[in-house]
Parts: C-alpha cells; sequence; structure tokens
C-alpha cells in the first residue's frame, strides 16, 4: 500500500514503468471453454459460449463487440459478479469462485452516491467494507489532483459535469489499488469530446500504474488507442472471433488517432468485425 | 433555416435578475393561493347575507371569526389533546413504517409472506374499524393513539421501502464487488438513498394522523378538537363546529409546513 502511495508521489516521472508489471509472459487472467446461459421467461439465453482468454499481467486488453454480444456478462464473470455455467476462471492462478478485493470494478454509470462528497465517494470502498478511511484521505486527494480534480475534493456529484464523475468513479476504483481493473463501457455515456479526453486521463494513470485491465467497449477507436490487445467479439452468443494486437507504440498521444498505422489497425479489425458479422460495418 | 431564422428575428429579452425571479415566486407561492382564498371567502360572506341565509345551518365567515375569537380559549385548550395525539402518532407512524420497510425488504420471504396481508388490510375502509379499537383498548389515548398510527403508518411503509428499492443496480452491483455486507449496504447505501422517499411519506401521513386523531375523538374522548365540534353539533352550535374546523385546518396546515420544512432542509443537506 505504501509501496504505491510513494509511485503516486513520484508523479515527476510520468512514464516510469515498474520493471515487475512488464513481464507479459506471466498469465494472470484465464478463462478457459467458459459459457453461460440465462433462463429469461423459461427460455435459455446463450449470453457467451467456450470463450478461453489469457492475459498477461499488466496488459490492457479490451473486449469489443456490439451491443449485447455478451463482453459485459464475461466481464462480470472475471470479476466474480456472475458465476459461468460452464468452463472455468483463474486469476493469479487462483480460481474466482466470488468478488474479490484485488479487483477494481467500473460502470457506464458513474454510480457516486449523491450525497457524499467527491472525496468521500472515492473512499467509499473503505466505508462500506468497514475499514478507516482517515488513513487513505490523503492518498485518495493525490489521485483526485492526478485526474485534474484538485479543488473539487469537497463537490457533489451533482455539481460535477459526467466526464468528472467518471474521473472520481475511475479513483474509486483505483484507490484500493487492485490488481486487476474491470471497466464495463465506462465512457460510452459520455459525449466524444469528453470520452476522448477521458481516454487520455486513463491512459496517462495506466502508463504510472501499470496494472492489468480489461476493457469492454463498442468503439473500435476507443479499442485501438487503449489496447494492447483487442479481442473482438462476436454477436450473441459471444464468442472470441480474433485476437488483434495492437503494436502501436506507447506512451500513445491523442494525435496516434491520426497516424497511418492507426487507422490501418482500426480497418483489420473493422475487417474482421464485418467478416464475422456477414455485413460491412459502418466506418 | 430555423438557424437564420432565429439569428434574424432578434428576441427581446427581459432583464432577469434573482430580486426579480424571488418577487415571482412571492406571487406564485403565497399572494396567488392568497387571493383566491381570500376571494372565496368573500363570495361566501357575500352569499350568506345577500340571500340572509339561515346562519344556523351556514354561518358566514364573520361569525367564525367571531367564534373564534370568543372561544379562543376554550379553541387552544382543546387543541392540544388533539395536535399531541396526532403527532405522536406521526412519529410512531414514522419509526413503525420505516422499520417494517426496511424488514420488509430486507427479507425476501418476509415480503412473500406479509407484504400482501398488508396490502389487503389497507383495502379496508379504515374508518370502519375505529370502534374495534374502542373495545380493544378502551375509551382513552390508548386507542386513539393505536388508530392515528394504524391509518397513517402505511403511507411511510410503502414509500420507505420503494426508496429501499430504488437503488441502482450498478451501485449494488458495486457493493457486491467489494464483499460489502447486506448490513453495511442497508446502512451507507440503502438508508440515505431512501431519505427523500421517507420525507414524502412523512407529508401523506401527518395529514393522515390528523384524520385518524379527529375520528378516534369522535368515537370516543373527553377532550380535543373531535370532541369539541361533536359536543357543538349536540347545541346545535353551527359557529363554534365552524371554528373548530378553521383551527383543525391552522393546525393542520402548521404541522404540514413543518413537515416540509424539515424535507427542505434535510434535502438541502443532502444535496439530491
Amino acid at each position: 500500500m505504501t509501496r504505491s502511495a510513494s509511485t503516486l508521489e513520484k508523479a515527476a516521472a510520468p512514464y516510469a514503468v515498474p520493471v515487475e508489471a512488464l513481464t507479459p509472459e506471466t498469465q494472470f487472467v484465464s478463462a478457459q471453454g467458459v459459457s453461460k446461459t440465462f433462463e429469461v421467461d423459461g427460455d435459455t439465453v446463450d449470453a457467451v459460449e467456450r470463450v478461453d482468454l489469457s492475459i498477461a499481467a499488466g496488459e490492457f486488453v479490451t473486449l469489443l463487440g456490439p451491443s449485447g454480444c455478451g463482453k459485459s456478462t464475461l466481464l462480470m464473470m472475471i470479476g466474480g459478479l456472475e458465476t459461468p455455467t460452464h468452463g472455468r476462471i483463474e486469476i493469479g492462478g487462483r480460481p474466482v469462485t466470488g468478488p474479490r478485493p484485488d479487483i477494481g470494478v467500473m460502470f457506464q454509470d458513474s454510480t457516486l452516491l449523491p450525497w457524499k462528497s467527491a472525496l468521500d465517494n472515492v473512499l467509499f470502498p473503505f466505508q462500506i467494507t468497514g475499514r478507516s478511511t482517515r488513513d487513505h484521505r490523503d492518498r485518495a486527494a493525490a489521485l483526485l489532483r492526478r485526474v485534474g480534480l484538485g479543488g473539487f475534493e469537497g463537490k457533489r456529484p451533482s455539481q460535477l459535469s459526467g466526464g468528472m464523475r467518471q474521473r472520481v468513479a475511475l479513483c474509486r476504483a483505483l484507490i484500493d489499488e487492485p490488481d486487476l481493473l474491470l471497466m464495463d463501457e465506462p465512457f460510452s455515456a459520455l459525449d466524444a469530446i469528453t470520452r476522448d479526453e477521458m481516454n487520455v486521463v486513463l491512459m496517462d494513470l495506466w502508463q504510472q500504474f501499470r496494472k492489468t485491465v480489461v476493457f469492454v467497449t463498442h468503439s473500435l477507436r476507443e479499442a485501438v488507442f487503449l489496447s494492447d490487445r483487442v479481442l473482438v467479439m462476436s454477436r450473441r452468443p459471444g464468442r472470441i472471433i480474433a485476437d488483434v494486437p495492437i503494436t502501436l507504440p506507447r506512451p500513445r498521444d491523442p494525435s496516434v488517432g491520426e497516424s497511418l498505422k492507426f487507422n490501418e489497425i482500426c480497418a483489420v479489425l473493422r475487417q474482421k468485425i464485418s467478416d464475422a458479422h456477414g455485413h460491412t460495418a459502418a466506418p | 433555416m430555423s438557424h437564420t431564422a432565429e439569428t434574424m428575428l432578434e428576441v427581446p429579452r427581459l432583464p432577469k435578475t434573482a430580486a426579480a425571479g424571488l418577487r415571482l415566486t412571492l406571487a406564485r407561492q403565497i399572494l396567488l393561493p392568497g387571493a383566491v382564498a381570500v376571494a372565496l371567502i368573500a363570495v361566501w360572506q357575500a352569499a350568506i347575507v345577500l340571500t340572509n341565509f339561515p346562519r344556523v345551518i351556514v354561518p358566514a365567515p364573520s361569525d367564525i371569526a367571531l367564534s373564534i375569537a370568543a372561544n379562543r380559549l376554550l379553541l387552544l385548550q382543546h387543541s392540544w389533546p388533539t395536535v399531541a395525539t396526532a403527532v405522536e402518532g406521526f412519529l410512531i407512524s414514522t419509526v413503525l413504517g420505516a422499520v417494517l420497510a426496511i424488514a420488509v425488504v430486507s427479507s425476501r420471504t418476509l415480503r412473500d409472506a406479509v407484504f400482501p396481508s398488508l396490502v389487503a388490510f389497507q383495502i379496508i375502509p379504515k374508518i370502519a374499524l375505529a370502534p374495534i379499537f374502542v373495545i380493544w383498548l378502551g375509551t382513552g389515548l390508548e386507542s386513539r393513539l393505536a388508530f392515528t398510527v394504524f391509518i397513517s403508518f402505511f403511507s411511510i411503509l410503502i414509500a420507505m421501502s420503494d426508496g429501499l428499492e430504488t437503488v441502482e443496480s450498478s451501485l449494488l452491483k458495486l457493493c457486491r464487488s467489494l464483499n460489502a455486507t447486506k448490513l453495511r449496504v442497508l446502512v451507507h447505501v440503502q438508508l440515505p438513498t431512501s431519505v427523500p422517499f421517507l420525507l414524502a411519506g412523512m407529508k401523506i401521513a401527518i395529514t393522515m394522523a390528523m384524520i385518524g386523531t379527529i375520528v378516534g375523538e369522535f368515537i370516543a374522548s373527553r377532550a380535543g378538537l373531535g370532541y369539541l365540534i361533536l359536543t357543538a353539533a349536540g347545541r346545535l352550535d353551527t359557529n363554534l363546529i365552524m371554528a373548530s374546523i378553521a383551527v383543525l385546518c391552522a393546525w393542520g396546515l402548521l404541522l404540514y409546513g413543518a413537515v416540509e420544512l424539515f424535507e427542505r432542509t434535510v434535502t438541502r443537506w443532502i444535496g439530491s
């Protein structure tokens, strides 16, 4: 805990990557033959079908697919919030049997408590599990400053914009220093400009912390900008139909979006999606 | 096209200052309903005076005002038991309704077992049950208080249980991901979320408590505005009946206003 607190303060060296995080051979998250079937009004719906995946420690992996393809379900199964009907998921070599404290989760809506200040919302994970929030106040404030919310610590969610609320939610997901961050379309309710800003904020933070991230989105460009690897999912029942490494150099600047290579990768992904869905995806 | 039309037609804007806004709310919220009430009373007064209507049947507003002035001590003396019973009943209802709501929301089994009966019980015309309360609890304060609670707690129960269940599913998911216990989620998430709902329920409950108390006093009492109305009716003292009703109205408004003030204070403090 103190280790990371000091990392936070070392913001002067922005892209100093801890060496132990950069060992891509270490498998951190794995899924074998994972399927999920829901019962809806007596009908069975296959949400996810025979998914195998392997994510290395410190890797940023995005699940990309159309709405309702089961990518969120897969994410929730990794987080232990849903149980697979078949198959097995492991994190750090241990099977997932339920929610774990070493996983941070972020949702599409910020899910902040309206009666709490930004700072207290960041500290919510401690409060709701009966731990003292006092020892973590400084770190929460530092995190808020880190995402550009210095001076907003005492503001209520209703006084913050949508993008600011998601920044608070991001800080909350990171405050307990999770080894794995699960992000379920965290920016898809934001406007395009705010969304781009949030991508930069997230990248900036991630360059520093280098924790494993599984990110869910239906935006192709967002996936390419953020990820080390994009896993393309098919329509329901969701299967992984392509595994595309994103070889763009890091740290990435928003201007990377105009580069030829970025657009080539987007084209490849778009082709894979349209192959799978049997029609041309919109550009 | 419409855009060009808008830019061409320069719409004159009225200067809107905070003071102007305040004056507008003042006019709308106080002067407008006040003027309507005064107008209605004036029409009533004029109708009685001009038609020479028998005042024993319908007294004029001026008669009622005179009766209030003449009986002010009596009215005040009988206000106390009524207001006290209504407020006590209301407070008990609030606690009882809130506790029941928490119990019902916390346990699926309890909910399925108890909730249908509670609703069915509420469908009975409750006033019809008032004499039963007297048989069970006697003619003292207990039966009036019990009846007041009985008639007013349900709005709290419904509002509060709705409030406890409005917590966003993703927020509950977040709590689950943090391995939070049910009790902590209740205390730190569900209860604060339900506060505005509880307050809305309290506004209904205070008016119901007033009704419950008066009905209770009609059935059995030796004091209170309900008692005063009954005895005045026995003497055909229509002026005093109307005076009592007017005082009752004033107390009702005052209590409702107090709950609303409380609501505003709490809502501002929560800042939702």
